[in-house]
């Protein structure tokens, strides 16, 4: 078959592909082996669930990615849609008797397309952008963060007073927000110059921490938190200052090979360390997958596999290792969202809900479907509106009516539930795990200062 | 009209039918499209549609089967696709219907126990929606988690608690269904129970798809039992395992569930996604489950333990929680799909024996599978004799697939000639026709296929499905006679 009737924009640089794919880095024959067609997946499925159709169903994209190494499709437009509509939420794994690595093929065939087509015109420019320009640069992201800033907190302000909001919320939420932690500058940039942050009392041990591209500017007051309960609970925090974007977004967008230079990147600046504590569940989960990368590179590979093993979640860390519970009474309902590269991704779903347990005063209410996917899913929600809007609306009829926070372990989908309460007119605070398990510890110290 | 609303396509018959399902969100006709939809759980044979249609009503269905028939084109139903017969394989290029979209519980009427859905409504949606009432629906096929209700209807589906509740048909209470010429006729009017007249909704209950499409299913719901408790045993020995099945219902015991698995079944759970520690040294494991009313369930609980025991099971136990009870079912429930932890490739049969016969398939089965140098599973719902040997091939090795279909043919042939049959609850579609003759005269099938054409008379409503292709003497001679009389 020639290059002219693949309608390929780029030359396939080798010949050692498989069947229709051409490039190095093909999905791996092991992976789909292990499907037997069962369809016990479908239901897991939200574009399945919008759509009904099997193109958007694991399974079937399975199938089709298949399909292309044994010659009957091929890479090229008609394929982007099935293998780019997934969210990558890896509900599938967890439903797949047979532990089929769904996503992992979905991220290697992206990755072959974008080598046979690459993203041009408007497209392309803020896919690079984005993924090139802004990202992987930590001081871009913080100018960009300065304005961000800005306008959403005039904006915030202006719909408070207008809509007279302040007024209806609950006492002891006009209280919590006052001992919210003001929006500060991003934390890599504030603990510069600060080799390690030591731990309040007696040092147990000590871990470093992955700051996160957009966690850091979006939500810096979540990485102080979670610096916060670090160093509270006997962890000496080092931040390296040559961490970078874990690549995530990269490897979900098909660039594999800008995912290779960012995992290479963090990997260096991690070595000398036992444990990377992530606060997003996205980034830990990439992390924890770094070995996928390198595949054709034994040595990386091995490398990769071992420096996985000291990557873990903040509340997984926490549960393991133990932590103090705090005493002061927060007094406030809330609901649990499991993040899909938690629950599904790393199988950490009861920990944080034992964390949130142990605050007093916290009242819990079961959400249904709780590991359903927002739809925030990394950048999906920008490249995908439609279904991304789509799957929202099916998890806010999901939230319970009678909570006032909601809880979760990830800021692409706080940003994304944050989105959801707006557009649905509900009331709820989203908030991370850990700021909760943080504010009740200031709530307590404040208590403690205020005996005194 | 905004782009992704527009149907790209210069055949007249996707356009036409894209307009009677409202346009390009409801059609599929590019072919990496349609090649998610060119087999279902029976993956051997494989063939493309013509187009996917996804009507959202009844009135669209019926418009879609009368354009099909106007025009000649041949046409299927499809639910979740999760048959494991490959009833839903577009044989022919059908035009395939998807029901997914009609997906609505309609109406639950709690005071006559009974529940109306639409055919895409999933199984185990239809429990969880009337569980916190404490009502549930019955059968309870594997695949419940995702596959249809319109499917179970079709194949007449089965599942672990059938030993004491029936099958599909025995729950299901009317039908509306869109006959091969568009007409729409309902069957059971109002749910009404034993209805005079033939037993048309029996007939319809397991036709496979080849006698008209279902849209509208009556279903009979049933009350929460009050009590409920599963044993899980080991035996060294499939003889005792199978001897012990065999006096649990002589002692007149009728548990809702009786499960059997084989060592490589054994296996094949254990290393897939949701293992329980089973040993790898036994021969068999056995699940039992009594349900009913509270005070009873500890007794018969104890009789069961007493017979294992008397039969030298190496460890017997009840389960100690309701999240114990729940892994087991899982790791039975998913043990298909397990497979392809340990194969990547699987051949599921389907065969009915005389429980007493169990020892004697077994060692036939195996015998199979050292003749065939394939690994052969079994699975088996061994309070109803219902066997499932599961042959594990690799299609990508030249002629080994076929190899497979040998191997479970004459799994089956062992089955019918100990007194058993080829299908209890998957069905024969395009798997098990040729097998039909192990069990059915020529004349037998001849007669079955007059009665399809009173429904389906030419045949373009899923043809090629539930009975041998008319290459021998008996339908070759008809075809001739309706030539000769055209």
């Amino acid at each position: 078959m020639s290059v002219q009737e693949l309608d390929l924009k780029q030359e396939p640089p080798c010949t050692s592909g498989l069947g229709n794919y051409l490039w190095s880095d093909p999905p791996d024959e092991k992976k789909w082996a292990d499907c037997v067609h069962c369809g016990m997946c479908l239901e897991s499925c939200p574009t399945y669930e919008q759509t009904g159709q099997e193109q958007h169903s694991p399974r079937g994209r399975v199938h089709l990615i298949k399909s292309v190494a044994e010659g009957t499709l091929q890479v090229n437009e008609q394929f982007i849609d099935p293998v780019f509509q997934c969210l990558d939420c890896r509900a599938c794994t967890t439903a797949c008797p047979a532990d089929v690595d769904v996503g992992g093929l979905i991220e290697e065939a992206r990755g072959q397309i974008r080598q046979a087509m690459p993203l041009t015109g408007v497209k392309g420019a803020i896919s690079k952008f984005f993924l090139h320009d802004l990202f992987p640069h930590q001081n871009r992201l913080n100018t960009l963060g300065g304005l961000l800033k800005f306008y959403q907190k005039s904006g915030i302000q202006k719909a408070v007073r207008k809509t007279k909001l302040i007024n209806v919320m609950p006492q002891h939420l006009v209280d919590m927000e006052s001992i919210m932690p003001e929006v500060k500058e991003p934390v890599k940039k504030k603990y510069k110059d600060v080799k390690v942050i030591k731990a309040k009392g007696e040092t147990k041990q000590e871990v470093a921490m992955l700051t996160g591209c957009v966690m850091d500017v979006m939500f810096s007051d979540i990485n102080e938190s979670t610096i916060n309960v670090l160093t509270r609970n006997g962890n000496d925090v080092v931040i390296p200052q040559s961490q970078t974007c874990c690549g995530a977004l990269h490897v979900h967008a098909g660039d594999r090979d800008m995912g290779r230079k960012l995992a290479k990147q963090n990997m260096e600046a991690f070595k000398d360390f036992d444990k990377v504590i992530v606060n997003a569940a996205g980034c830990g989960c990439m992390m924890k997958e770094y070995a996928e990368l390198f595949k054709e590179d034994p040595e990386m590979h091995a490398k990769a596999e071992e420096f996985s093993e000291k990557v873990e979640d903040i509340s997984k860390f926490l549960h393991d290792t133990g932590y103090e519970k705090p005493n002061a009474e927060m007094n406030t309902r809330i609901t649990y969202h499991d993040a899909c590269h938690l629950a599904h991704g790393q199988g950490i779903r009861q920990q944080p809900r034992d964390i949130l347990l142990d605050i007093p005063g916290v009242d819990m209410v079961h959400m249904p479907n709780s590991d359903r996917c927002c739809g925030s899913a990394g950048i999906y929600n920008i490249t995908n509106p439609e279904m991304a809007n789509a799957v929202l609306e099916s998890k806010m009829e999901n939230v319970p009516d009678d909570v006032e926070m909601i809880s979760m372990g990830n800021p692409g989908c706080m940003l994304q539930m944050a989105m959801g309460v707006q557009k649905y007119g509900r009331n709820q605070k989203i908030v991370h795990t850990v700021q909760l398990l943080d504010w009740a510890y200031q709530k307590e110290d404040r208590m403690k200062e205020g005996e005194e | 009209m905004r782009a992704k609303d527009r149907v790209k396509s210069k055949d007249k018959h996707i356009l036409n039918l894209a307009d009677i399902v409202g346009g390009a969100r409801s059609i599929l006709y590019l072919k990496v499209d349609l090649v998610a939809y060119d087999c279902d759980g029976f993956t051997i044979h494989k063939h493309l549609p013509k187009a996917v249609v996804f009507p959202k009503n009844t009135q669209e269905v019926a418009e879609i089967v009368k354009y099909c028939s106007a025009n000649n084109l041949p046409f299927l139903a499809r639910g979740a696709g999760t048959g494991l017969s490959g009833g839903a394989i577009p044989l022919n290029g059908e035009i395939i219907i998807s029901m997914v979209r009609m997906k609505k519980l309609i109406s639950v009427d709690l005071e006559n126990r009974r529940a109306v859905v639409e055919p895409g409504f999933v199984n185990l949606k239809l429990t969880n929606s009337i569980s916190d009432k404490g009502y549930y629906y019955a059968p309870d096929p594997s695949s419940q988690y995702c596959c249809t209700i319109g499917g179970n209807v079709a194949e007449n589906a089965g599942g672990a608690h059938c030993l004491k509740y029936g099958v599909t048909t025995n729950h299901i209470l009317g039908l509306e269904v869109v006959m091969p010429n568009g007409e729409i006729v309902e069957i059971g009017k109002d749910g009404i129970p034993d209805a005079p007249g033939y037993d048309l909704l029996g007939l319809f209950t397991g036709s496979e798809g080849t006698l008209g499409i279902v849209t509208k299913i009556t279903v009979r719901i049933l009350k929460n039992p009050e009590g409920k408790q599963t044993v899980l045993a080991y035996f060294d020995r499939v003889e005792d395992g199978s001897q012990a099945v065999s006096d649990i219902i002589s002692a007149g015991i009728v548990p809702a569930a009786l499960e059997m698995m084989d060592k490589t079944a054994i296996e094949g759970v254990e290393a897939a996604a949701f293992p329980v520690g089973h040993p790898k040294d036994i021969e068999a494991v056995l699940l039992i489950e009594v349900d009913g009313i509270a005070a009873g369930i500890e007794e018969q609980i104890d009789q069961i333990l007493e017979v294992c025991r008397k039969r030298d099971v190496r460890e017997v136990r009840a389960a100690g929680s309701e999240e114990e009870r729940a892994r087991w079912w899982a790791n039975r429930k998913t043990g298909f799909g397990a497979m392809g932890a340990i194969s990547p490739d699987y051949l599921v049969q389907d065969g009915v024996i005389p429980r007493s016969k169990l020892p004697e398939v077994l060692s036939r089965i195996n015998q199979i599978s050292s003749e065939s140098g394939l690994r052969i599973a079994n699975i088996f719902h061994a309070g109803d004799g219902n066997l499932h040997p599961l042959v594990l091939f690799d299609a990508r090795i030249p002629g080994e697939s076929e190899k497979a279909l040998e191997a479970g043919s004459q799994c089956l042939k062992v089955c019918a000639d100990v007194g058993g049959t080829i299908t209890g609850e998957h069905g024969v579609g395009i798997e098990k026709r040729e097998e039909m003759r192990f069990v059915f005269t020529e004349e037998e099938i001849a007669a079955q296929t007059d009665i399809r054409e009173v429904f389906n008379p030419h045949n373009l409503l899923n043809a090629g499905k539930l009975f041998p292709s008319p290459s021998r003497c008996v339908e070759i001679k008809k075809e001739m006679k309706a030539q000769a009389i055209s």
